[in-house]
């Protein structure tokens, strides 16, 4: 008898588990599954996400007082630019494509990835954008210091007159962050539209992955602009054509033209995950279906159409034709159609719930929050006069940082929350998140709202020094910005214990209901033992509605509690 | 239990309201004062936008707070919230009405800036007096602005003014007296008209007090219009980033008395052009004699930089402030 | 071996067949999906060519008049038959005849060659270079990137050639020449542009 029993679990042990923390060293190994490379991606980007943090910390450190006295100003300039290049290249995106790779073939019923060299590739390109980027500091000028926009001439200016100079080296890492977001975005792509799960039709396909494929698809429309607009610049600062350079002739303007057309569309790349992940963590945790889920997955495709036509509004001042100013305030302004209808059908989700305030509830509901701030004074922002008037001043820094960090990071943590059982097979400790919740939401508000009022009041944005009359608002935003620096300290220590020490989760701690909570926590290098078919829309709650016809793993799960409503909180016996 | 519903609501909503409005009164105090004409038109849209902006932010996180209070599931009730999966209906009512809301904002903004009747870099048609034809349907609140504008415009010639921006100064030009200076003067009530001109970089031509900006782009020369309305002294600074000494490209923008002004530029024309003071070529020449720092009393020491151009010369020149 | 393993075998077998059928599927969309994004990057670059065209008032470099347009279109029409010719060698390979699949590709790598030497023949008698202001830049922008994407279709022509050597490759499919044949029409149809807009609009 006891031969047995202990044979069983044996048997199961026999498949590799992605996830545990004992076979770390294959997350240093060119690894084709999509769990592994999943945390590839989200482990990387964290670190990238404590270096560009330990720069704002930098930033804010000079601005708490109003002269350029702590370090010098091109150090200042030089910081800046790697603060905003490595949030967004080595940050927000691979954070965001490593959740997109963990969950959406878990979501969707799949083994793995369409391409699962291609996926490994377009990981290690990462590392590579890093360390590239990252070298920057140690050769002769120093790292760029034109600001993530890189706009010409500044970028074009080359003090040291080196061939291999910061800003080619910034050039040629967004380049290659480029080609692997373009290869992901492939992958993603052709993994949504081919391999779902038979019966999962476009609406039995959760919002998530609604989102990821309406993200990715900007990046196929988007990003070549970008990279055609990066080679240009390369070539005019590398072999001396003339595209931007107006001393040569060119044209500076049309740089931005490229620039934007990708990089504002770029935002909503790294928002729809965001309001995905909200529409997923909402329903789990309020106990309720998601709202109007069939127009909140469409209006995700909405957005990505509307971003096609909106980026000269951040070029109000560039120069532009009158009808361009007022063509693209219509279409930017209509943007706030298709969020509004997320926003409130996410209310009407957590109304009349039973809600549970868990960690990833309570960064998700913090993220929403932020986000309508946020989306409001982007309305403002898409209004020409008012946008004369505050473009590039802190109005805008407050406003993008509400959706980077009070929406984004906020979504990405209530992410990581919220799956971590799934991907680790182990519980977080509440308490520490909770704890991270707070300082995070309330570093936020003090370090971003700040900024609305000196952008009102007429403080550019990247200056190292400012006149006395912001000093006020720099000192608070300053201080919010230490705390938020802080925040990540319970985080790590819940992610780095838990994961080692934590209380085993069990399949399907949340009693969730979606396709990633009926294999095995963490899941198998197969993910499921059949492929699952799919018999009825996501977010059944209340309803007692079996979702897939069969339970896909009939051996290691005992019994299919998620197909119909599971009655216990009791995790499963170890 | 409805008629509670509804009484509620309608007190909240009220309530919301009358916070809209107060946030709608308040923002006027957020700005610079309103110096130009064009900045009282800003501010009143800017106005409209904060109480449209904080009544739908209240009308929205209200019932999300309340929902967050008042639903939230007892200890051990493990059971499931009812499965309501939409509403046709609601969902329509929330698409439609921002829609109408957000079409009804672009076009009160397509307004403002057609009363502002500023020259866009490429546009001949707003050549003068546009809002004479406007002035039939624009909104009623306040014309003050508007007639300002046009009075300004009818009163007097435009002031001309050229303006060039470099790595890291202004000089301002006035052609008709052949004046030079690195502050920028303006008559009060006089339409004034910028030619702006960049020697090198992208440059913002930015004065907060007037609530208008500019890029100055090298090659181009871009006209640019503003009223002034109000005499004082007002910062103007680089609001496009322009490299290494871009936050110390700044300068002040004095309003006179036409008068006042008259005899400033007589007096300035009396001066011989002399090399004026230079923030970025001050802390550039001290960084250098202190091995080539950008600038000399910082604790992280940087990298080499583009040197800024030699201090402009000119009749008149801003009194040294040390530029903080 | 048992009856049991051979049934296992048998059926392991066919699931290997439908999930490579499967991958092949999927590698087929997932290359339109990133052909169709590669040609975002020439759209932009278009675009761009248009938008300074239009609006440079001096547009050709002082001694420029414009492109001779004769050998230029000789080698246009060579590139766009070459399309046809790589279209007889994949029916060639449909029907299982390797040897023409072979020769048909060989003649395509030839016309891809000649139109790169063309390419470069006439490079090297411009009186103009790519610092020559901006058409110089946006010519040799343009056919450079061009000229790399012919340069990439033809090594590619090259792997299926050498693929085409080993008895059995092409056995479970040939989604490789599909791919290689479905580029060379996509670098075909930008040519097609390009010769239009720099040599046809002057």
């Amino acid at each position: 008898m006891t031969d047995i029993s202990l044979k069983v679990p044996e048997a199961v042990r026999a498949q590799p588990y992605p996830g545990a923390p004992d076979n770390w060293k294959r997350f240093f190994t060119f690894s084709t599954d999509h769990k592994v490379i999943g945390i590839q991606y989200i482990v990387t980007s964290f670190f990238f996400f404590l270096v560009g943090g330990a720069f704002a910390m930098v930033i804010r450190g000079e601005l708490i007082t109003p002269d350029a006295d702590l370090i010098d100003r091109t150090a200042y300039n030089a910081l800046f630019t790697m603060h905003g290049t490595i949030m967004l290249f080595l940050w927000t995106f691979p954070v965001l494509v490593g959740l997109g790779n963990y969950l959406v073939p878990l979501m969707i019923g799949a083994r793995d990835m369409a391409f699962p060299r291609l996926n490994a590739v377009s990981f290690w390109m990462i590392p590579v954008a890093g360390v590239l980027l990252m070298a920057s500091f140690l050769v002769p000028g120093g790292p760029s210091q034109s600001g993530w926009w890189a706009y010409p001439p500044v970028s074009l200016q080359n003090p040291t007159g080196n061939l291999i100079n910061g800003q080619v080296l910034w050039i040629l890492a967004v380049a290659i962050s480029g080609v692997s977001s373009i290869m992901g975005a492939v992958n993603f792509v052709t993994t949504i539209f081919r391999m779902r799960s038979p019966g999962m039709t476009w609406f039995r396909t959760p919002a998530f992955v609604w989102a990821v494929l309406a993200a990715q698809l900007i990046q196929l429309y988007g990003l070549p602009a970008l990279t055609g607009g990066a080679i240009m610049l390369l070539l005019d600062l590398t072999i001396g054509t003339s595209f931007f350079a107006p001393d040569r002739g060119g044209n500076p303007i049309l740089y931005q033209h490229f620039f934007w057309f990708y990089s504002h569309p770029a935002v909503y790349v790294m928002v729809l995950p965001a309001f995905g992940t909200f529409s997923e963590v909402l329903p789990v945790h309020a106990r309720k279906p998601l709202f109007g889920y069939r127009v909140i997955a469409a209006s995700s495709i909405l957005i990505t159409i509307i971003s096609g036509a909106v980026w000269v509004h951040h070029m109000y001042a560039s120069a532009t034709p009158p009808w361009m100013r007022m063509f693209f305030m219509v279409t930017t302004m209509l943007v706030a159609v298709p969020s509004g209808i997320k926003v409130f059908g996410w209310v009407a989700t957590v109304w009349g719930g039973k809600i549970r305030f868990t960690t990833p509830m309570l960064f998700a509901l913090g993220g929403i929050s932020n986000w309508l701030f946020a989306g409001i004074t982007g309305i403002f922002l898409g209004s020409v006069p008012i946008d004369l008037h505050v473009h590039n001043t802190y109005f805008v820094v407050g406003h993008f940082h509400y959706v980077l960090y009070g929406a984004i990071a906020m979504a990405i943590f209530a992410a990581i929350y919220h799956w971590f059982p799934k991907i680790t097979g182990r519980r977080y400790y509440e308490g520490l998140g909770q704890l991270h919740f707070a300082l995070a939401y309330i570093g936020t508000q003090l370090t971003f709202l700040p900024m609305h009022p000196l952008g009102l009041m007429g403080m550019p944005r990247r200056v190292a020094s400012y006149d006395l009359e912001f000093a006020y608002w720099n000192v608070i935003a300053s201080l919010g910005g230490f705390l938020l620096g802080v925040s990540t300290v319970p985080f790590i220590l819940n992610m780095v214990s838990s994961w080692i020490l934590g209380e085993k989760a069990g399949d399907n701690p949340w009693r969730a209901y979606g396709l990633e909570w009926l294999t095995t926590s963490p899941p198998s290098v197969e993910n499921f033992e059949e492929i699952p078919v799919v018999i009825s829309p996501p977010y059944g709650y209340g309803q007692d509605r079996p979702l897939v016809a069969s339970n896909p793993n009939p051996k290691t799960i005992a019994d299919s509690g998620f197909l119909i409503e599971q009655k216990t909180l009791s995790p499963e016996p170890e | 239990m409805k008629l509670r519903a509804i009484i509620t609501l309608t007190v909240y909503g009220i309530l919301a309201a009358i916070a809209s409005l107060w946030m709608a009164k308040q923002s006027y105090s957020w700005f610079p004062p309103e110096a130009s004409a064009e900045s009282k038109l800003i501010d009143d849209l800017f106005a409209l936008f904060t109480g449209l902006g904080t009544f739908i932010y209240l009308g929205v996180i209200g019932p999300f707070f309340y929902s967050l209070i008042f639903h939230r599931a007892a200890k051990y009730d493990l059971s499931d919230g009812p499965a309501i999966e939409g509403n046709t209906w609601l969902e329509v009512i929330w698409t439609a009405v921002p829609l109408v809301l957000v079409i009804s904002l672009a076009l009160a903004s397509y307004r403002t800036y057609n009363k502002m009747a500023i020259r866009g870099p490429m546009d001949l048609v707003h050549l003068h007096l546009p809002q004479l034809m406007e002035t039939a349907y624009a909104l009623p609140l306040d014309d003050t602005p508007q007639l300002q504008i046009q009075n300004a415009l009818e009163t007097a010639p435009v002031e001309h003014i050229d303006v060039t921006a470099r790595q890291w100064a202004w000089i301002f030009r006035y052609p008709e007296q052949n004046v030079t200076s690195t502050e920028l003067h303006l008559p009060v009530n006089r339409r004034a008209r910028f030619t702006l001109h960049s020697e090198d970089v992208l440059h913002g031509f930015y004065i907060p007090a007037f609530r208008v900006e500019q890029y100055v782009v090298p090659n181009q020369d871009i006209d640019f219009e503003v009223t002034p309305i109000k005499t004082g002294t007002y910062r103007l600074r680089d609001s496009m980033y322009s490299g290494t000494y871009f936050a110390a490209n700044q300068t002040d923008a004095v309003v006179q008395p036409v008068e006042e002004y008259r005899q400033w530029l007589a007096a300035a024309a009396a001066q011989t052009p002399t090399p004026a003071f230079n923030q970025a070529a001050s802390e550039y020449a001290r960084g250098q004699a202190q091995g080539g720092r950008a600038k000399e009393n910082t604790a992280i020491k940087g990298w080499a930089t583009i040197p800024p151009a030699p201090p402009p010369v000119t009749n008149y020149a801003s009194k040294q402030v040390s530029n903080k | 071996m048992t009856t049991e393993q051979a049934i296992a075998q048998d059926i392991e077998a066919k699931v290997r067949h439908t999930q490579e059928r499967e991958a092949a599927g999927n590698s087929k969309f997932g290359f339109i999906v990133f052909l169709l994004s590669e040609s975002v990057i020439f759209l932009s670059f278009f675009t761009g060519y248009i938008i300074y065209k239009t609006q440079t008032p001096n547009w050709y470099p002082p001694g420029v008049t414009g492109l001779e347009i004769r050998d230029p279109a000789i080698n246009t029409v060579v590139l766009v038959s070459s399309s046809f010719v790589i279209y007889i060698a994949e029916r060639f390979l449909h029907d299982k005849k390797l040897w023409g699949f072979r020769l048909f590709l060989i003649a395509t790598m030839a016309m891809g060659g000649y139109f790169l030497y063309g390419q470069a023949v006439e490079w090297s008698s411009l009186p103009f270079t790519y610092q020559s202001g901006l058409f110089g830049g946006l010519f040799y922008l343009l056919t450079g990137f061009h000229g790399l994407h012919v340069f990439s279709g033809i090594v590619l022509q090259a792997v299926m050639l050498g693929r085409s050597l080993f008895p059995g490759n092409y056995d479970n499919g040939y989604f490789g020449v599909e791919a290689t044949s479905l580029f060379w029409h996509f670098v075909d149809v930008i040519w097609i542009i390009l010769f239009g807009l720099l040599y046809l609009w002057q």
